[in-house]
């Protein structure tokens, strides 16, 4: 799938939670699990698109989740139904068909790639919120099991969603989220067998791998978060080498 | 179709429009969107002697209307660069430019040694990056510059183009530059900027110090692409915050043979097929037969 260059127009902006929301757009699109676009809705400034995780495909539409933290995630949180806006995309390098059973991992907006492999290849969810937890229920049309945690004990197990979920018996693990979550929960795979695939996030320029703005050092040298990524083997990420 | 080819000394491009290092890759990444062979030209990204894995993240801040880079030169090196990259580059169907850092003139002269024996078209040298230390930094010094680019030359038969910082002694380098055998000068590389990140009390680059790009520095270089132009013989190559056709007109009248883009990829990635549609609608509608007519008119 060769990324394009197209509009779209929004069909929903709705903020979910605090500061949280999900962006719907109507059109034909593309993408695999794990694949991100790039977003824009304004002229010169802010200079660059902002990257955002597939939350969900469907026919007709495309979804993004997102939290408000500068100006260009403002101006798309102040988008209404009807308004327009470029896309860039599918890009990066996602999630591969999992050995299975699969658990997937995931913490706050974390969950918005993590959504999106549920929808295509279904698994068991482990979903951490800071607060209320929110679009959980949209996991359950897809996942065989959804277990919440939220640091306030709202919604669901008070605490960390690195202190429910257990690796054994699983025998792939998908996870998007802080990195301080996406560390531990490297620790718990890699005593336990599990190979961990995560999605990180960086900021990006051109989203093609022609500027090397979101490059990371990894066991394998630098990596491209936008054309390697933004799936790693977590192994590459923080193994020992 | 308005005739938009141009001509920088011993090349010969067949419009002004030109990628700038380090913002297109080695050409290939941006041919989802758009043919790269439409381009007058594509810089490559900086290459050194040896591979570089660059600096940590992050290494992009956004600015009003500005980019801050700090990529720090992350290249595979010259010989991987020839023998893997290259070919691809030639088979794009435009002129390539291959961008050299280097520390010392030493290592410009073995990397020019080494492109001497393949089909690039042209040598860029860039004496400005503002990520890593080398020369050209802080400024413009007339004497580094003459030193590089008298080197390069003696090292190797291709059209040699000097990358310049925007500050120090411009005028000077670029006239040191063209009497030590450059073809052509490009105008500029970024301004040294910096942030801060006021809740970690640190600044944002483990460098410090970041290169500013984009349209907030336009003006800064359109002005001193003006004084160059008036000062120096070689052909003069713009570069710094063009984003639409008009600014490229623009850099045309203040004495540019060519511009470059860059940032402006960022912004829209369809700004380069934009620019050179643009200026040839411009040429059309205003009657002109070709750039060198409006070429420097703003003198």
């Amino acid at each position: 799938m060769y990324p394009q260059l197209k509009r779209g127009e929004v069909v929903a902006n709705r903020e979910i939670a605090p500061g949280i929301f999900l962006l719907g757009v109507r059109g034909k699109f593309a993408a695999s699990p794990g694949q991100f676009y790039m977003l824009r809705a304004w002229e010169l400034d802010p200079p660059l698109f902002r990257p955002m995780s597939v939350f969900a495909l469907e026919e007709e539409a495309i979804s993004f989740l997102y939290e408000v933290r500068g100006r260009g995630t403002g101006i798309l949180s102040r988008l209404s139904p009807g308004e327009e806006l470029l896309l860039l995309g599918p890009l990066g390098r996602g999630w591969d068909p999992p050995a299975r059973p699969l658990a997937l991992v995931a913490g706050g907006t974390g969950i918005a790639p993590i959504h999106f492999a549920a929808q295509i290849y279904g698994g068991d969810a482990f979903l951490g919120f800071r607060g209320k937890p929110y679009l959980v229920e949209s996991f359950a049309d897809w996942c065989r099991a959804v277990y919440v945690a939220s640091e306030t004990g709202e919604g669901g197990t008070k605490g960390l969603v690195t202190e429910i979920f257990r690796p054994e018996g699983y025998r792939t693990c998908f996870a998007c989220g802080p990195e301080g979550m996406l560390r531990e929960l490297y620790r718990l795979c890699s005593e336990a067998g599990v190979p961990l695939f995560v999605s990180v996030e960086e900021r990006m320029a051109c989203g093609l791998g022609a500027c090397l703005g979101c490059a990371i050092l990894t066991s394998r040298g630098p990596r491209r978060v936008c054309a390697d990524g933004p799936v790693f083997p977590a192994e590459e990420l923080w193994g020992d080498g | 179709m308005a005739d938009l080819s141009v001509r920088i000394g011993e090349v010969a491009l067949k419009n002004p429009v030109i990628a700038a290092s380090g913002t297109f890759g080695f050409g290939a990444e941006y041919a989802p969107i758009f043919d790269p062979g439409i381009l007058g030209g594509i810089c490559s990204k900086g290459i050194t002697r040896e591979p570089r894995e660059g600096n940590p993240p992050p290494r992009l801040w956004e600015t009003p209307c500005g980019l801050l880079n700090s990529i720090g030169l992350e290249n595979p090196g010259i010989e991987a660069f020839v023998r893997e990259v290259l070919p691809r580059m030639l088979g794009l169907g435009t002129v390539v430019i291959v961008n050299i850092w280097g520390r010392e003139p030493e290592e410009y002269v073995y990397m020019a040694e080494r492109l001497d024996m393949t089909e690039a078209h042209v040598i860029e040298l860039n004496l400005s990056c503002p990520n890593v230390p080398g020369a050209g930094l802080p400024g413009a010094v007339p004497e580094k510059v003459a030193a590089i680019v008298a080197a390069a030359r003696a090292a190797c038969g291709k059209p040699l183009w000097a990358k310049l910082p925007p500050e120090g002694d411009l005028i000077g380098a670029a006239r040191a530059a063209a009497e030590a055998g450059a073809s052509a000068v490009t105008v500029a590389n970024t301004f040294r900027g910096m942030a801060i990140d006021i809740r970690s009390r640190r600044p944002v680059f483990s460098n410090v110090i970041g290169g500013l790009s984009g349209p907030a520095i336009k003006p800064l270089v359109l002005r001193a692409v003006y004084e160059v132009a008036k000062e120096v013989r070689v052909p003069v190559i713009g570069c710094g915050g063009i984003v639409g056709w008009e600014d490229a007109v623009e850099f045309i009248m203040a004495g540019a043979h060519a511009v470059q883009i860059g940032t402006g990829s960022f912004i829209d990635p369809l700004c380069i097929p934009k620019v050179i549609a643009g200026l040839g609608a411009f040429l059309e509608r205003e009657g002109i037969g070709s750039l060198e007519e409006v070429r420097g008119c703003a003198h």
